[in-house]
This record gives C-alpha cells, structure tokens and sequence, in this order.
C-alpha cells in the first residue's frame, strides 16, 4: 500500500519483444535517465523470438552456433554490456533491467557493491519463491551449487543500466545447442556435462511456475531491496524514439558481428 | 620480417573470465590484435583503444604497452587483469598457424 512516503520508480512491465527492441529499451531508458527525463526505472520483460545475447566483447563465430540459431528461429544480438552468452528462452526465461544515476544514494558507487546490491534484489525475489539463492561475484546467481542467474552492468555518462536472466523453466538442452561451450572454460571447472552447471527455478522446486509469480517476487524483490514502490508505466516519447533510433543499430550487422 | 600470420588463443582466466586473442604479426610486429571474451571492462569502448595502442608495437613491448595503458587511462576491470590481456596475447604468439 501506497503511504505517501515511499519513493516511487518506474515499472515497465513483462513487455514481450524481439532483441533489437528490448536492447534498444534497456539503452534508450539510460540515455534518458542522464538528461533526467525519466525516472529510475525497473523492467521485467520476455523475448520473442527466442535469442542468444552475447557480451560486447564476445565474438559471434566463437560463442553462437549460427546455423542452429537459425534452424530453430533464435536471434543473435550483441548487447552493449560485457560478460558472457545468454540464451534467453521465450517460454523459460524472464529478464529484468534497472537503470538509475550512479550518484542516486541508494546506488554503490563501487560498481561491485552495485553489483551486489542488484543482483541481492534478484535474490531475494528468488527467496520468494522458495529458491535459495547467492550472489557469487563477479555477475553469477548460484542455487544448489548452479547458475540460476546471469547479470550485466555497465556505466555510461553516469548512469548504472544493469540486466540480467532468470532462468525459470529454459530449455537447458537447446541451451547448450545455440551456445558453444569453449573447451578451455569447461576443462578449468573440471566438469563433465556443462548442464551440470545451469539450473533454473521449474528444477529447483520441481513445480511449475508461471512467468507471472516469478514477475511478482522479483518486483518484491527489487521494491524491499531498495525501498522503494515500483509502479508500472510506460516509455516517454522521447523514449520510444530512442528506441527506434538504437533499434536501427542492435539490428546491423556491424554492430552483432563487430567480433 | 615475413608474411603477416594469423594466430589465436584462449585463457581462461583462474577464477576469473575467459579471453581470447586473434592477432597477426609479421615476424617482429604486432600487425593488427583482437581481444574477445566474457570479461568486463568500463567504459567498453576502451577496447578499440587498447587494441590500436597494441597495433605496430614490437612484441618485446607488449607488456609496457598494455601497463602503460591501463595506468594512463581510467578503465574498471572485472574477472580479468592487465597481466591476462599480457599472457593471452604471448600465449597466441607461441601458437601454430591457425588454419
């Protein structure tokens, strides 16, 4: 309940897209939080189609395996953010973001803590559902062991944009046949089968959930992390035609296969 | 000096990240360098920088290269280090041709 003294961010809510839009949103809401246009904001949202994000540092031949994405109808997009691959499911997987000005009092300045403080927003959200989960630096969400959670940030003109994935029921098989797994990444953690690494919420509970309760406990998560109400709205105008502008962008082929 | 040739290699990074390096040297230069991998760097465009500061220099001085780079400029590393971006890039110098 609404009392009057809570802070209030944005919420854009469980909007369904393709890749080029959904990067597009998550860069168009940090370049308008800089010219204070917008307000902090938090998303939660689904992809379709299905796509394999890839790090800014990632190169496409080495991470994606090009003719399988295609056979199976999955994008590629790059994403303006480092780190790794990440399938992103569109019936078992759920992405949130969070743009806010890095000098807000409730943002760490040190990009770790921030990452720690966000991703401890997922968490707890997971403890919502009965998943018991850790933040294992530098960018991991780890219950029973195995990645349940992949996370971003970046800073740009002094503003945090982090996203990460929730995996709730990912296809774990298709997974592992859009993405190539190196074999020097696999042969260091000594591990046979990489399944064996990546868990998601449907085989940590052994029920289903749907993406609406996983919506909800994030949000809770998220709202006692920082205190805060997080209350749905839209994009501004000047947004959504950021949005257009950047869509251009994320969709070129320059910009996915630049590596 | 001879014909530039194309030579890479993984690291994956102990505890860390996994980063790769694609380069090309003629015998005694660094031709052209390309660094990828799951590493985090702020900003993330100071990769083109690194990679065009690595671009002619001799490969005895690779090392001052990359240190003189990370201390002149502000630039965050996270699951990686400068001496990673320094053993990725020998360790695709000791490499074969690469078909």
């Amino acid at each position: 309940m609404r009392t009057g003294l809570t802070e209030v961010w944005r919420l854009i809510d469980m909007r369904v897209e393709d890749a080029p839009t959904q990067m597009a949103i998550d860069e168009a809401i940090a370049s308008a939080r800089r010219r204070e246009e917008t307000p902090n904001t938090v998303r939660m949202y689904r992809w379709n189609p299905s796509a394999v994000s890839i790090g800014y540092f990632q190169s496409v031949a080495k991470e994606v395996n090009l003719d399988e994405c295609e056979k199976q109808n999955v994008d590629v997009i790059r994403r303006i953010t480092g780190g790794g691959a990440v399938y992103h499911d569109y019936n078992g997987e759920l992405t949130y973001s969070f743009v806010a000005p890095q000098n807000d009092p409730k943002v760490p300045k040190d990009i770790m803590a921030s990452y720690e403080l966000i991703c401890g927003a997922v968490v707890k959200g997971l403890t919502h559902l009965g998943v018991e989960s850790e933040f294992k630096p530098v960018n991991d969400i780890i219950a029973g062991g195995k990645k349940i959670s992949g996370n971003a940030q970046t800073r740009r003109h002094g503003v945090v944009l982090q996203h990460g994935t929730v995996l709730i029921d990912t296809d774990i098989e298709k997974m592992f046949q859009v993405l190539r797994i190196s074999d020097a990444k696999i042969s260091d953690k000594m591990i046979k089968a990489v399944e064996d690494r990546v868990t998601n919420i449907r085989r940590y509970l052994d029920r289903d959930v749907s993406f609406m309760e996983a919506r909800n406990a994030l949000v809770k998560g998220f709202e006692e992390t920082f205190d805060v109400e997080l209350v749905p709205g839209e994009l501004t105008e000047y947004e959504n035609q950021l949005v257009e502008d950047y869509h251009i962008r994320y969709s070129s082929h320059g910009w996915v296969f630049q590596r | 000096m001879g014909v530039p040739e194309m030579k890479k290699a993984d690291y994956k990074i102990p505890r860390g990240k996994l980063v790769s390096a694609e380069i090309t040297e003629d015998g005694a230069r660094l031709v052209n360098v390309k660094i990828m991998g799951d590493f985090f760097m702020h900003p993330e465009e100071a990769i083109v920088a690194l990679e065009g500061d690595l671009k002619g220099i001799r490969v005895a001085e690779l090392e001052e290269v990359v240190s003189r780079f990370f201390s002149k400029n502000k630039v965050s590393l996270f699951g990686i280090s400068p001496r990673d971006f320094i053993h990725v890039i020998r360790l695709a110098l000791e490499q074969d041709i690469q078909g």
